[in-house]
């Protein structure tokens, strides 16, 4: 049960919410075991990490950097594969009690395909999936699915026909625009965008005089990217009906606020959990704290109200 | 034998204030913090991350093995290597960290009377923690490398606090010259378990002691974290066992488990 009152209740693109903050992928354990006291307060559901069709060891070297006031983080998708994660690592990670965001990477639209067959095969309850476009589409030479319409629009469609649940899209912030790509999303059926994923980034190692990274180019997160997120949230909401949910940078309850209010219909927090596993009862209490100020009795009230 | 020692206790992230902040040498400190609340008890090479609190950049915090934990309070030694620890080190008493740990699994206790602590340099803070927790109950012995000259200071902190340490540097001018794994290597034999905590280089030389009948060899390694907990990949590592996080199936692990089988006569 959620320490939080209703006002905080929502629904996002399908998905019913406690409250409007989202654990995203790839920065948790899977296993509620390993997380710390308190750290589940005020979570209103949690992304997967990336999941593939095949297991990934994932990027050999160095796989985080910090930079200032963010990280860079090049860790290569490594997972056990959806078999494993559908036969062992759900179970556990349904006992955290929060609706499951299932994370996605492809190469192929077949890997996609394959990989929506095998959750749909999962007997405990997927929420949404989430469609990471953000991984490179080996057919087109390695570019990434999100930056190109024609990509997007393939991996979208063929995720929305291979699945007939709640479809979230975590769109890359690196799309040449974010709003057009956020409006295709939903064309092809999409119950939700996800703004957004990483920037590229990359640093280099002056004693070597090498890229710090293998792999030379690496996600960057953290505060230092917040107000390119929320430009970007701004962008999307401007351009769709279907929900919003901003992610990038959110590292202070306040961030969260000016999220929704961009036109974010949920956040989903990342980066900041490293330094701070109770950031969401944190978000909870000040999102609480401003409707009573504002006299709103419903965190739907404040969604784009900075857009009036 | 029941010390509590290598069980896991949750990790929390808790505000403490720092209480000293001694210089031990020119590039090392040593910190005690006090704790806003108390975090489960920690093992000798459990650690915690440390940072200045509400500080976003630097944004990270640094993984410290404690190397003295009670309820609400816990001390640290480090060396000043970068960003995160220089600010760190330039924190006065009364100011405000966070701290998440204790993490990952410490050193379990020993299964033999005879244990040997191999450190290079600030590889022996995990190893102050275990000394006094260990107590009367295990014939301890621990060897220490630095690099020479100017180490002085630390050395003679680490003399005072582990009374009997063995001293190696590079240059001869403390202790013996050499380097601490050849030295361990004179005094390990059936019985002795080895406990090693440095370069990894050292930590790999450290899989010699099996040659000489040494049974159990366990080594704390270091990678770049970024959650601590298990969740981001960050401080991923391939064994010969597959995959593993240093931060949760670590920071201390069989040799075996990370270097695979040691060669035998
Ligand atoms: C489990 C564990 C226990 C440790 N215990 C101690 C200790 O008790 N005393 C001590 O002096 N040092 C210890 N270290 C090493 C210490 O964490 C690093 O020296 C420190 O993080 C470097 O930070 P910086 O700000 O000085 O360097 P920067 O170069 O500014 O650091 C940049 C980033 O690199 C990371 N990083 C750099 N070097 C290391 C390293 N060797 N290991 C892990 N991350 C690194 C930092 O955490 C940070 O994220 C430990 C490391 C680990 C993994
Ligand atoms: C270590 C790390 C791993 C990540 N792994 C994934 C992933 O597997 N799939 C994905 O869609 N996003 C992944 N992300 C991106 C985050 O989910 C999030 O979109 C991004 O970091 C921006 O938000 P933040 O600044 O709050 O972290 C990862 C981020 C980090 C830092
Ligand atoms: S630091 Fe995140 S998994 Fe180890």
């Amino acid at each position: 049960m959620s320490p939080f009152g209703t006002s905080l209740r929502t629904e996002v693109g399908g998905v019913d919410l406690d409250t409007p903050v989202i654990v995203a992928s790839g920065v948790w354990p899977m296993d509620p075991a390993l997380w710390p006291e308190g750290s589940l307060d005020g979570v209103g559901a949690v992304c997967s990490k990336g999941l593939t069709l095949k297991p990934r060891d994932g990027n050999p070297g160095c796989r985080i950097v910090e930079t200032y006031s963010g990280v860079l983080n090049s860790i290569g998708l490594q997972n056990s594969g959806v078999d494993h994660f559908v036969a062992q690592e759900l179970s556990a990670f349904s006992f955290a009690g929060r609706p499951i965001i299932v994370n996605i990477a492809f190469e192929t639209l077949d890997d996609l395909v394959e990989t929506v067959e095998v959750l749909k095969g999962s007997a405990l309850k997927i929420s949404a999936l989430e469609l990471n476009v953000s991984c490179p589409n080996v057919t087109r030479g390695g570019m990434t699915w999100g930056i190109h319409p024609e990509s997007l629009e393939s991996a979208v469609t063929a995720a929305r026909r291979a699945w007939n649940g709640i479809l979230w899209v975590k769109l890359s912030p690196q799309a040449p625009s974010v709003g057009e790509f956020a409006e295709l999303s939903q064309g092809c059926g999409a119950e939700a965008v996800v703004v957004g994923n990483t920037w590229l980034g990359m640093a280099i190692d002056n004693e070597r005089e090498r890229p710090f990274f293998e792999n030379v180019f690496a996600g960057l997160s953290g505060p230092a990217v917040f107000p390119l997120a929320l430009r970007a949230v701004w962008e999307a909401a401007g351009a769709v009906e279907i929900p919003v949910i901003g992610c990038g940078g959110i590292s202070r309850p306040q961030d969260a606020l000016s999220m929704i209010l961009a036109g974010a219909s949920a956040v989903e927090v990342g980066t900041a959990l490293f330094v701070d596993s109770r950031l969401p009862a944190s978000i909870c209490r000040e999102l609480e704290r401003h409707l009573r100020e504002k006299g709103l009795s419903s965190v739907g009230d404040l969604v784009g109200r900075a857009r009036r | 034998m029941d010390s509590g020692m290598g069980k896991p206790g949750s990790p929390a992230d808790r505000k403490g204030s720092l209480v000293f902040s001694r210089k031990v040498g020119e590039n090392c400190r040593h910190i005690a913090v006090e704790l806003s609340e108390a975090t489960a008890p920690s093992a000798p090479g459990q650690f915690f991350l440390v940072r200045e609190w509400g500080v976003f950049d630097p944004l990270l915090g640094r993984p410290l093995a404690s190397t003295v934990s009670g309820n609400c309070r816990l001390e640290f030694l480090f060396q000043v290597t970068g960003r995160g620890t220089s600010r760190l080190a330039s924190l006065t008493p009364g100011a405000a960290l966070e701290l998440r740990g204790p993490c990952g699994n410490g050193f379990p206790a020993p299964v033999g009377e005879k244990l040997l602590l191999v450190a290079g340099t600030l590889g022996i803070a995990p190893f102050l923690g275990a000394v006094s927790a260990l107590g009367e109950k295990v014939d301890v012995t621990a060897v220490l490398g630095v690099p020479g000259r100017g180490w002085e200071p630390f050395t003679e902190w680490c003399e005072d606090k582990i009374p009997g340490i063995r001293l190696n540097s590079d240059d001869g001018s403390l202790g013996r010259r050499g380097d601490p794994v050849e030295d361990s290597l004179t005094l390990v034999g059936p019985g002795r378990e080895l406990w090693g905590c440095g370069p990894e280089a050292m930590l790999r030389e450290l899989g010699r002691a099996y040659e000489k009948g040494c049974e159990k060899v366990l080594v704390s390694l270091e990678r770049r974290m970024g959650c601590g907990i298990g969740g981001c990949l960050s401080c991923s590592i391939t064994t010969p066992s597959g995959m593993k996080r240093v931060c949760v199936d670590g920071p201390v692990f069989d040799w075996r488990e990370v270097f695979g089988e040691p060669l035998r006569n």
